[in-house]
């Protein structure tokens, strides 16, 4: 949708083809964390320093006014053993020149203690903020400029003359100049090569409004065991089918979103009581007030992960006028408002405003696939 | 005893016979209920036994009758423990309300006996404090043998308007008006199909004369307006069958549009027990085809296991004659609420969170023809605490009135994820970590 609208914004005319509706893969059922926190370190931890800028742009010149929160996040060490975590992670955000402070003893006790009482240190990410994925696409629905065709699927690319000149979709063959596929998990269809994005399934709970007598949080809680779960750091070189990564996000409505898991699956209508009770577990230890809470919703999410972890941004081999971006696992939310900018530049013909050489297709060596 | 366990949700007529059926059929029952007693919405048994609401006698007749059999039948009961939904591994959810834990289940076959939904149309303050609905003013009567204190106004529509006025005048609070919005002369159909009711109609018989004796009138064509604070009270404007406004001062309003299967948490669970609707949740028919219907869900579930039942032929028929009977009464009703198109932008739709029909509108305004999801995501309609039970029905036919008649389903705005109903954090942290079933 942000491709859509910077496309359209630059004389396009655009339509964004939908199996489904609107924000129905993992934009529908994500948190929305605009965070460098939890970055791996390099390019990604360095673009999503811009895209935490690109979301400041949009929310000042209006086009996301609104759905853009700034906020700090939080990341608390409990235990002995995420002291390290915690101190490796806050020394390369602040390499990538985010500025952060360490919050210790009476500064720990006043900013996160009363959330976390539990909390032996944590790093406070300054400049972050939180927009909704639905909102964000929804508010660029509604800027327009663009056609929407809901539960279209697109089946293949069409080729005429030894190029790509449309999409063959359920509903029929449409022409167009230039595609770009950025369907998440569904992208790889289109393309040859090998199995290179896995289904990464996320379980998130909603709670009911807290009492204003609860305590306060300063603004999200990142558990350091997330970034062990999330792989972003070294330490946590993650084999496991399954992970638990803890984050307790505030949420404007008074609520709080607590997430989330990362699971080899892709069953994302189904939500489970043992990982549900896990998380909600660990958030309790962190957290104690929020056992006085309701859970009133659980939901899940599948995200697209790449074998190496970044996201597939760029030209597709074989063609000149099909690109892509997708593999943003649990990213998308933060990096795709400037992606679908650079994207936008890259279909133009220009030199994307970033460097993003580091998510080339070519990685992968990705072609178009025979049977599209 | 073959051992298999079945479970059954809801502690009405309709779940209480299927509870029963299924124990004489050789299965292992155990039925669950919410609330602290069994009974239902019809026979909701009193707080203290000294303070008992009158009901009909044929009405408490059949209570007793299920009551004593299943005091003699080896059924476990349950009650307190409210039915959370089935989670992604098939397991049944249990939140026991006493000792604040989740209990998990695995059943070889799942009755959902939920019971109904009051329908309530939207009309301006409907929010607002003292305004409540028709059937939950009836629960708490039945449940404190009590009336409310101060001047209550029912409106709406149906036959439970009746019922209550009825039930308030004999505590000695009679209503201060009775509006029912439809203006439908009786049709010769309905009359015909009431004469095959004997029941319903000397039920309806001695509401109307206890009405009549305490000299209170039942206006046909008048509707609520709209409702707004006056001081501690509700300033009411009324609107009657030729238009004409008044208005009426009251602490309480109760509200009633007909009832509706309570569809949540009825969503077909892919790795969940063989499950079967039974009574209002499945069709909203009364409290005689419930307790029908109730049979009819046992034996499927015999069936399915490949148990015998008792035969099914009385049960169907008895369903079939309910289902023409309450026809016959519908057509005497007008559920469909005043006209959307009148009400203004600030009518709030989703009360659970303060949702106005204007932002329904908004979402709508564009050729772009937007999704179930999008106006639950969006608009968060179906998002609050009751997860759509009270707006989801009205805001998909709203969305089908603004849209040549083709509704998103009402199944798309709710969704189908658990928790049914709030759960407290605390049930799942105390929930041992990999409790299989207890
Ligand atoms: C539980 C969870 C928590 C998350 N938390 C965060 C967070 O805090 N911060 C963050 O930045 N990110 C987060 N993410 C990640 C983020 O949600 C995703 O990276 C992002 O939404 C991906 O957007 P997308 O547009 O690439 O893919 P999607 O949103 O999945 O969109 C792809 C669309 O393509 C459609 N499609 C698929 N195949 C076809 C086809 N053949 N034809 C037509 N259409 C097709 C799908 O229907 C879908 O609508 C989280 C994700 C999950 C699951
Ligand atoms: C307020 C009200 C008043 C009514 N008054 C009359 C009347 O006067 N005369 C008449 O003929 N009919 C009346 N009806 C219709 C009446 O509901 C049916 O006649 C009959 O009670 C239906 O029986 P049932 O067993 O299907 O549902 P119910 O009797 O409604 O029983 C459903 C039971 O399920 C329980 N339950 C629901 N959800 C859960 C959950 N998640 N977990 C655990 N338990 C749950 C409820 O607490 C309830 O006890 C009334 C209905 C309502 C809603």
């Amino acid at each position: 949708m942000s491709a859509a609208h910077f496309l359209s914004r630059a004389g396009w005319q655009v339509t964004v083809f939908d199996s489904g509706v609107v924000a129905s893969g993992a934009t529908g059922s994500a948190d929305g964390a605009v965070s460098v926190a939890s970055k791996k370190p390099g390019p990604l931890m360095t673009l999503a320093v811009a895209a935490v800028r690109f979301y400041e742009r949009l929310a000042e010149t209006g086009v996301l006014a609104d759905e853009f929160m700034s906020r700090s996040t939080f990341m608390v060490a409990a235990q002995p053993d995420e002291l390290d975590v915690l101190e490796s992670q806050s020394a390369q955000l602040e390499a990538a020149d985010v500025p952060v402070r360490l919050l210790k003893g009476r500064a720990l006790a006043e900013t996160v203690g009363a959330a976390a009482p539990a909390a032996l240190a944590a790093v406070e990410v300054q400049g972050e903020g939180h927009a909704v994925g639905y909102r964000v696409v929804e508010r660029l629905r509604r800027l327009g400029g663009f056609t929407i065709r809901r539960n279209c699927r697109i089946l293949g690319l069409h080729h005429a003359g030894g190029r790509v000149d449309g999409v063959v979709t359920e509903q029929g063959i449409e022409s167009f100049d230039a595609v770009l596929l950025a369907a998440g998990l569904g992208s790889m269809a289109f393309l040859a090569g090998p199995d290179l994005i896995r289904p990464r399934k996320g379980q998130l709970i909603v709670t009911d409004r807290a009492d204003r007598d609860a305590p306060r949080f300063p603004g999200p809680l990142m558990s350091c065991r997330y970034l062990v779960s999330k792989g972003s750091h070294p330490a946590g070189n993650v084999t496991e089918a399954r992970s638990l990564g803890l984050v307790i996000d505030p949420l404007r409505t008074g609520q709080f979103l607590i997430g989330g898991s990362r699971e080899d699956r892709d069953d994302k209508d189904v939500a489970d009581a043992d990982v549900i009770a896990s998380l909600l577990r660990d958030a309790v230890a962190l957290s104690p007030s929020l056992a006085h809470l309701r859970v009133i919703r659980v939901f899940a999410g599948v995200r697209a992960a790449t074998r190496d972890g970044m996201p597939i941004v760029g030209r597709v081999g074989g063609a000149d006028n099909v690109w892509v971006a997708t593999g943003f696992e649990g990213d998308g939310i933060c990096l795709g408002p400037l992606m679908g900018h650079l994207c936008q530049q890259m279909i133009c013909g220009q030199q994307p405003e970033h460097d993003i050489s580091a998510l080339d297709a070519g990685r992968f060596g990705l072609t178009l696939a025979e049977a599209a | 005893m073959t051992g298999m366990e079945v479970l059954v949700i809801g502690g009405g007529p309709a779940g209480v016979s299927a509870a029963l059926e299924m124990a004489r059929g050789g299965l292992n029952v155990t039925l669950c209920e919410q609330g602290p007693r069994l009974g239902g919405a019809i026979h909701r048994q009193p707080d203290d036994p000294a303070r008992r609401l009158r009901v009909p006698r044929a009405q408490r007749r059949r209570w007793r009758t299920l009551a004593e059999a299943l005091s003699m039948s080896p059924v476990e009961i349950l009650c307190r423990h409210m039915f959370a939904g089935v989670e992604g591994s098939g397991a049944v959810l249990l939140e026991d309300r006493a000792s604040g834990r989740i209990v998990t289940r695995r059943p070889a076959a799942l009755v959902l006996a939920l019971g109904g939904v009051e329908r309530v149309t939207p009309v301006p303050g409907w929010q607002l404090p003292g305004v409540v609905t028709v059937g939950g003013l009836q629960v708490m009567m039945k449940s404190t043998g009590r009336a409310p204190e101060g001047d209550i106004l029912i409106a709406g529509s149906g036959p439970l308007l009746l019922a209550v006025a009825a039930q308030l005048t004999a505590l000695g609070k009679a209503p201060v008006a009775v509006l029912e919005r439809s203006t439908g002369p009786l049709s010769l159909r309905a009359v015909a199909g009431l004469i095959r009711a004997p029941a319903y109609l000397w039920e309806a018989a001695g509401y109307l004369s206890r009405l009549i004796r305490a000299g209170i009138r039942l206006q046909r064509g008048a509707s609520v307006r709209s409702i707004a604070p006056a001081g501690n009270r509700l300033s009411v404007t009324i609107v009657d069958n030729i238009g004409l406004e008044r208005r009426l001062v009251v602490d309480r309003v109760a509200l009633h549009d007909g009832l509706l299967p309570n569809g949540n948490g009825t969503a077909a669970a892919p790795a969940g027990p063989f499950t079967v609707l039974a009574g209002d949740c499945r069709e909203v028919l009364g409290g005689v085809a419930a307790i029908a219907d109730g049979r009819l869900a046992g034996q499927a579930v015999l069936a399915k296991l490949g148990l015998a039942g008792s035969d099914s032929a009385g049960s169907a028929a008895t369903l079939q004659h309910e289902r023409r009977t309450q026809s016959a009464l519908n057509t005497l009703f007008d559920y469909s609420g005043g006209d959307a198109a009148q009400l203004p932008d600030d009518t709030v739709i989703c009360r659970c969170e303060g949702r106005t029909l204007g932002q329904l509108r908004a979402l709508l305004a564009a050729d772009d023809r937007v999704s179930a999801r999008e106006i639950k995501l969006n608009g968060r309609f179906a998002m609050g605490a009751c997860q759509g039970r009270f707006c989801a029905e009205w805001v998909a036919a709203y969305v089908a009135s603004q849209r040549d008649g083709q509704p998103p389903q009402v199944a798309e705005i709710v969704g189908s994820r658990w928790p049914v109903k709030p759960v407290s954090v605390s049930a799942f942290v105390e929930r041992h970590p990999s409790s299989p079933s207890e």
